[in-house]
């Protein structure tokens, strides 16, 4: 029941208002503005497409179909993980995606090419963190 | 009006296995010497607060270094000709900081390092037990792997920002802001594969499993890990310390840059801590406030009575 209630918590409308929130953010349209890329956000078995130009979201899609040829990097994490992450003062070990990535931890599995994960790091930071503000 | 803090910054000449670096330090203060090691890639400026507390500076003479090609302190002349990449060795790290207190004629001090500078007081009480009074490791453990990786200093990857941020997330989300801000700029300002050359020791070369149950306890031995540090987690420090004689582990509402993410809440925790090294070395204490106050009521007392008798003048 727990992770039900955890899941739903990241549905698309869920995604959606987070995407309008990062959308808002005026300093992320300045240090973010060469952040262009397509990233999957796993969220259990479900994968939503993010695809953002020049900081900004500009299309979710739930769920990938070939003719998405394919995205740049995932970040896949259990719905539980992500419920604790996007809290308002997220628990240790939750409060980071480095954080839930580290081989010491786990909860977080970076996929695809890392180049541009690493290269945008900030902005997706910044980016991520806002989910604590939806 | 001018305001400046206490501190004073200077250069010393320090030798290590066989080359000279010039090496930048800031000090205040009076008593127990307190050397303090600064984390991976930054600088001696993480310190600024604890350089700056007159509760501290009453009993310890506080000096923070730059280890070379950090901070002020410059790379050895020759670093342009190295064949491999720089990476900072165990033995390296601990004879340096050997002959930085040498280099300062400090007898016995107390050595209180953070993160890589609480990882190597393990290597300094298995290899000089004798040379210090006792050791404070800040977010230290006995192995902390998975941090020596390539993204850090990458040509196609920004290394400050790349550096500076994937650190950001080790500080409690509840310290203040600036402060996480300010920890998070002295990061970005490392020079190129500094952060991931000192991590070469931090979670490669400084593996202590082995070797902890070793160290004699002669040495007390203070651990304290903050519950939001990813790196070296409360549970990893708990492990060490178990296998440590004669040390202490303390497990605080924090992260893992206690000294400049969250000065306030850290002065809480060492508290205690430099209560107690001060209790065990009495002889080395700062002079207490009063006496201090004292001296200087005596000084200005004669001076108003010489002022009021006429000033004596001997001649020669």
């Amino acid at each position: 029941m727990a992770t039900y209630q955890s899941r739903k918590s990241l549905d698309l409308e869920w995604i959606e208002r987070w995407a309008r929130r990062v959308n808002e953010d005026c300093r992320l349209a300045v240090f973010g503005r060469f952040f262009t890329s397509r990233f999957v956000l796993g969220v259990d078995e479900t994968e939503y497409l993010i695809d953002v130009r020049g900081g900004k979201i500009q299309r979710i899609s739930e769920g990938l179909t070939p003719n998405d040829l394919g995205f740049d990097f995932a970040l896949k994490a259990p719905s539980s993980a992500w419920a604790k992450f996007s809290q308002k003062v997220p628990p240790p070990m939750f409060n980071d995606i480095w954080a839930m990535a580290h081989p010491l931890h786990k909860q977080l599995v970076i996929d695809g090419n890392a180049l541009p994960f690493w290269q945008n790091l900030r902005a997706l930071t910044h980016m991520l963190s806002l989910m604590r503000a939806v | 009006m001018n305001t400046h803090d206490p501190i004073v910054g200077r250069y010393v000449y320090v030798e290590c296995e066989g080359k000279t670096y010039r090496t930048y330090y800031e000090e205040n203060g009076e008593g127990i010497p307190l050397v303090c090691l600064h984390t991976a890639g930054t600088d001696g400026r993480e310190y600024r607060h604890q350089l700056c507390d007159s509760d501290i500076t009453a009993n310890f003479r506080v000096i923070a270094f730059d280890l070379p090609w950090h901070g002020k302190s410059i790379p050895p002349a020759d670093f342009y000709l190295m064949e491999d990449e720089y990476k900072l060795t165990t033995k390296f790290y601990s004879d340096f900081i050997v002959n930085f207190c040498r280099a300062l004629d400090l007898k016995k001090p107390v050595v209180m390092g953070q993160s890589m500078g609480g990882n190597v007081c393990l290597a300094l009480a298995l290899r000089y037990e004798n040379e210090f009074s006792a050791l404070i490791a800040l977010e230290g453990c006995d192995h902390s792997p998975g941090w020596w990786i390539d993204p850090l200093h990458h040509p196609h990857i920004h290394g400050g920002e790349v550096v500076a941020t994937s650190v950001f997330g080790l500080m409690s989300p509840e310290s203040p802001d600036e402060s996480r801000w300010e920890t998070w700029w002295y990061y970005a300002q490392g020079g190129p594969g500094i952060f991931k050359g000192d991590l070469y020791f931090y979670s490669v070369d400084s593996d202590f499993r082995d070797q902890v149950q070793k160290i004699s306890g002669k040495l007390p031995i203070y651990f304290l890990t903050g519950e939001y540090d990813f790196a070296c987690t409360p549970e990893m420090t708990q492990r060490t310390a178990e296998k440590v004689r004669n040390s202490e582990c303390i497990i605080f509402s924090g992260g893992h840059f206690p000294t400049s993410e969250d000065p306030a809440k850290f002065k809480t925790v060492i508290t205690p801590v430099l209560n107690k090294i001060v209790q065990n070395d009495p002889e080395r204490r700062g002079q207490p406030a009063a006496a201090r106050a004292a001296n200087l009521v005596e000084l200005r007392t004669m001076r108003a009575s010489e002022r009021s008798a006429g000033r004596r003048v001997v001649e020669l």
